[in-house]
């Protein structure tokens, strides 16, 4: 029994002393934890990277994905400090959300390269993605033949929102089109079916065919230049007002001239 | 079961005494948790089926459309829309596990009458460790594999460019669908089966099929007819294991088994295989991201009820059948 | 059987009857499938085999091993350290729970069961585990692990809301999945001890606590090694748990600033998740980083079956003199 005894005061100490050191570790680093838009992380991953640099690794950053409005439900809740999203604040948003606009994107309808389509209107992305026309040869300029391919995102998806209300309209989305989780997967799918034909944020465009829209071309510079009709808000979205290290983080991204330069690679900074 | 106890007033009785308290207590306590289980996901799945009642179960309307619009209900919990009529789920999940269950069986029980008498030996060695390897390896491999040797075949060289155009008005087809679901799911929950039933035919006794052998009978059908027979509550014991297994596959058949609620018509003719389909447990693998939402979430929580349904079912009536079997089993068991 | 002198050997017996048998169309459609049955799983098992073999060493790289994913999902590069530490922390979190517990229920169920009612519940209550797919047990524990009440065991942001999310309650629920696989084998174990081992421990005076302790669960051993073994490689190999309650991030991300607990309760993978993600099904298009990392998977689940099979075959006590 002795040696039981030892062994259980042995344990107790050690529990002790660890829960001395709890509050000591407590004060350590704040984390930031974010969630949200597939099309927001590549543009938040190196705002992170550049910031960590900047302030001596101050904070540690937690970036999860899942789609806008999963972003936008998650900082609702609390579960992470900030929300990221691809779509403006819908009426059917918690309350109490505030919305910081940190940039503005492009959203590019994509085509595989060898079925590069000289032009699209909005009418044709409305036959098209709604299901009114199936075969590749009703679509003038298409150098595929046979049935459509369409590639769109999940319901959560800032980008999904995005194209609905810039491109669609009221058309629905045709129900039979297969709903994918990120910006990634549409690209690769694109990629790899030649009659394929999707949307994309601009970051992801590489290896496709980016249609242009009404006539021009979806470039960097035509989004940045106002001249491409596809834009959208990217937002950092927060349960009330930001607090302590989200403020300064998004302080910088929303004021500073690297974070500006950053954002000006692939995105268009606001100022 | 021995439950002979120490002789009372035994210095150990309390420590006894106390072991059974402990041990019992945790027993009680998993249990517990059990029965938690149930009642939580039960009471966070009513208000689903509270607003669609009986119609829950039935057909019309496009099922990623209703989950859609659940997901983007309005804020405000008095407009939360619920609206589901997840028929077409529930036919996916019969179609996808019977057809599984049903092959796997045929192919478990001829797998099964060849290892135990038609294989020669050094073959029927062999196939022991294949049998285990087929059941250790992850579901996620067999995903793996199939969604980029499968599914890929099956979208380039067996989907021809008519059937697409058939029913595009309705659906896409891309090569994940029925079959490759149907197929890998077979080759998942096989390995159970087969030894199960092995087992249970090898320890027919010996007398029962040489008596057919003596009467003329030759070797497979005394097997068809006496070591089968012999071994029903087994094959019942195995099937009833296999279709659990096969309802609770869901990361597989998120992968290869398209992420359509799409109820697949076989007036479609061969396209019919193609189709896509979406079981209970790969809807909730597919719509996991949507649970923060809350109708979104207790819609899920509907689905994973009604697999808990299943199951229960499914035990209770694997047990009935073993129980009516009973007069069919060995004497010498 | 036979009233000669001399015994048949029973395969023979096969051999001598066969000149006397009739075989119709239909039986002997019946033996080609058998052994077309036979062969097809042979012809899969193989493939499987030889086509994650080619696959998994054309793009397994030994760097790969060692390095970090990258943090992006979807991001090109980088290795799955993380992910291999990750199905070992998952793995031996849920066997330190499932593995007393389980031989705790086992023993309770064989030595003790008093009172009945109880006993059949908990049997049936264990059953039940065994039969919910481990989807649903994931999105229970959801339920469970949200609670603010766990708050402690999961990443919390600034809102109170637990995550709910973590390596801890990961482990816990995997440990549920190794639960049934643990008693069965334990009562199995314990059940072929014979009668009169107990009665002889009762004899020299020991109670049935130090019975338990001291005779029957050393001699229990390998069917409660073979149980654990088995329910590891049943925990190893799930996705849909780790997929829900770890977070969908791929490296790990520590919660808090307790080294060890941290770990814990942050966020990872496991090798599982990650051949998810960069399969064309989750977010990542690397399909050779998938391939290299579910042929360490598979080679580790491979290598746990043998060593169960390693421990069933050794030499079994025998209770007889």
């Amino acid at each position: 029994m002795t040696k039981r005894t030892r062994l259980l005061s042995v344990l107790a100490a050690a529990a002790l002393t660890l829960s001395a050191a709890i509050p000591a570790m407590a004060a350590a680093k704040p984390t930031i934890t974010m969630s949200g838009s597939t099309s927001v992380a590549p543009l938040v991953s190196l705002l992170a990277k550049k910031y960590l640099s900047v302030c001596g690794h101050c904070v540690n950053f937690k970036l999860l994905q899942g789609g806008s409005d999963i972003g936008v439900a998650d900082a609702a809740a609390g579960r992470v400090t900030i929300g990221n999203s691809s779509r403006d604040p819908k009426p059917s948003d918690p309350g109490g959300l505030v919305f910081t606009k940190i940039a503005r994107d492009a959203v590019c309808i994509v085509t595989n390269t060898a079925n590069p389509l000289p032009t699209i209107d909005q009418a044709g992305v409305q036959a098209i993605f709604g299901g009114g026309v199936r075969t590749w040869s009703s679509v003038p300029g298409a150098t595929q033949r046979g049935t459509i391919d369409i590639y769109v995102r999940t319901p959560g998806s800032g980008t999904q929102d995005a194209f609905q209300r810039i491109f669609m309209g009221a058309t629905r989305v045709f129900g039979g089109a297969s709903p994918k989780t990120s910006n990634g997967l549409i690209q690769q799918l694109v990629t790899s079916d030649e009659a394929g034909i999707g949307y994309v944020s601009l970051y992801f465009t590489n290896g496709l065919h980016a249609v242009p829209y009404q006539g021009v071309p979806c470039t960097l510079r035509n989004a940045k230049s106002g001249q491409y009709g596809g834009s959208r808000n990217f937002y950092m979205v927060t349960r009330g007002a930001p607090k302590g290290a989200a403020k300064a983080w998004i302080k910088w991204i929303t004021h500073t001239s690297t974070a500006a330069s950053i954002v000006g690679t692939d995105w268009v900074p606001l100022h | 079961m021995t439950k002979a106890a120490p002789a009372e007033g035994q210095p150990g009785d309390r420590t006894d005494q106390r072991t059974e308290l402990v041990l019992g207590a945790l027993s009680a306590a998993v249990l517990l948790l059990i029965a938690f289980m149930i009642v939580f996901v039960f009471t966070k799945a009513w208000p689903s089926f509270s607003h669609n009642g009986l119609a829950w179960f039935g057909g019309g309307g496009n099922v990623d459309e209703q989950l859609t619009n659940i997901f983007n209900s309005p804020a405000d919990p008095g407009d939360y829309v619920y609206t589901l009529h997840a028929w077409p789920l529930l036919y996916s999940t019969a179609l996808i596990t019977g057809g599984a269950v049903l092959i796997g069986t045929a192919l478990s029980l001829l797998s099964a009458m060849f290892i135990v008498e038609f294989a020669p030996p050094w073959l029927a060695k062999v196939l022991q460790p294949v049998i285990r390897l087929l059941a250790a390896v992850p579901s996620v491999i067999y995903g793996l594999i199939a969604l980029l040797v499968l599914v890929p075949f099956v979208g380039n060289d067996l989907i021809s460019g008519d059937e697409k155009e058939s029913v595009q008005f309705v659906i896409q087809l891309d090569g994940t669908g029925l079959i490759v679901g149907v197929l890998v799911l077979t080759v998942m929950i096989s390995p159970i089966m087969i030894a199960i039933v092995t087992d249970a035919l090898r320890s027919v006794p010996r007398g029962w099929t040489e008596g057919a052998a003596a009467l003329g009978v030759n070797r497979f059908r005394a097997l068809r007819t006496v070591g089968l027979r012999a071994a029903r509550p087994a094959i019942v014991a195995a099937a009833v294991l296999a279709t659990a297994r096969a309802l609770g596959e869901a990361i597989m058949l998120s992968m290869v088994s398209g992420s359509h609620a799409f109820a697949p018509n076989p007036l479609d003719g061969v396209t019919f295989f193609f189709e896509p389909a979406l079981t209970f447990a790969a809807a909730i693998v597919d719509h996991a991201d949507e649970l923060s939402v809350t109708p979104s979430g207790q819609t899920i929580y509907a689905f994973a009820a009604v697999l808990l349904i299943s199951s229960a079912f499914l035990s209770f009536a694997g047990w009935v059948a073993r129980r009516s079997m009973r007069k069919y089993t060995l004497a010498a068991r | 059987m036979s009233t000669h002198a001399q015994t048949r050997p029973a395969p023979g017996l096969w051999e001598r009857i066969r000149g006397n048998e009739s075989w119709s169309i239909g039986d002997r459609i019946g033996v080609g499938l058998a052994w077309g049955a036979g062969l097809l799983l042979c012809a899969i098992a193989a493939a499987i085999v030889l086509y994650m073999l080619v696959r998994g060493l054309q793009y397994l790289s030994f760097s790969d091993v060692f390095s970090h994913p990258l943090p992006g999902l979807g991001e090109t590069g980088g290795g799955f350290l993380d992910p291999i530490l990750g199905t070992f922390v998952v793995a031996m979190l849920g066997t330190v729970i499932a593995g007393p517990l389980g031989v705790s229920i086992a023993v309770w169920l064989t030595e003790y069961a008093r009172p009945a009612w109880l006993a059949r519940a908990v049997e049936s209550g264990v059953e039940i585990v065994a039969g919910t797919p481990s989807i649903v047990l994931a999105i229970f524990g959801l339920i469970v692990f949200q609670q603010s009440f766990f708050s402690f065991l999961s990443p919390t942001g600034e809102g109170a809301t637990p995550l709910g999310r973590s390596f801890i309650v990961a482990g816990a629920m995997m440990s549920l999945i190794a639960l049934p696989l643990v008693v069965g084998a334990t009562r199995e174990a314990l059940h072929s001890i014979p009668r009169h081992v107990r009665e002889a421990s009762y004899a020299l005076g020991k109670d049935r606590a130090s019975t338990i302790r001291r005779v029957l669960l050393p001699a229990s051993r390998r069917g409660i090694g073979t149980g654990v073994t088995l329910g590891m490689g049943r925990i190893i190999g799930d996705t849909a748990i780790v997929f829900i309650l770890l977070g969908a991030t791929l490296r790990f991300e520590p919660n808090g600033g307790l080294p060890g607990w941290d770990l814990l309760t942050g966020n990872g993978s496991t090798l599982t998740t990650y051949v998810f993600h960069n399969s064309p099904a989750g977010e990542g298009g690397q399909p050779e980083k998938a391939y290299a990392a579910a042929f360490v998977l598979l080679a580790i689940v491979l290598a746990l079956n043998f060593a169960v099979d390693m421990i069933t075959r050794g030499r079994g006590k025998s209770w007889t003199h």
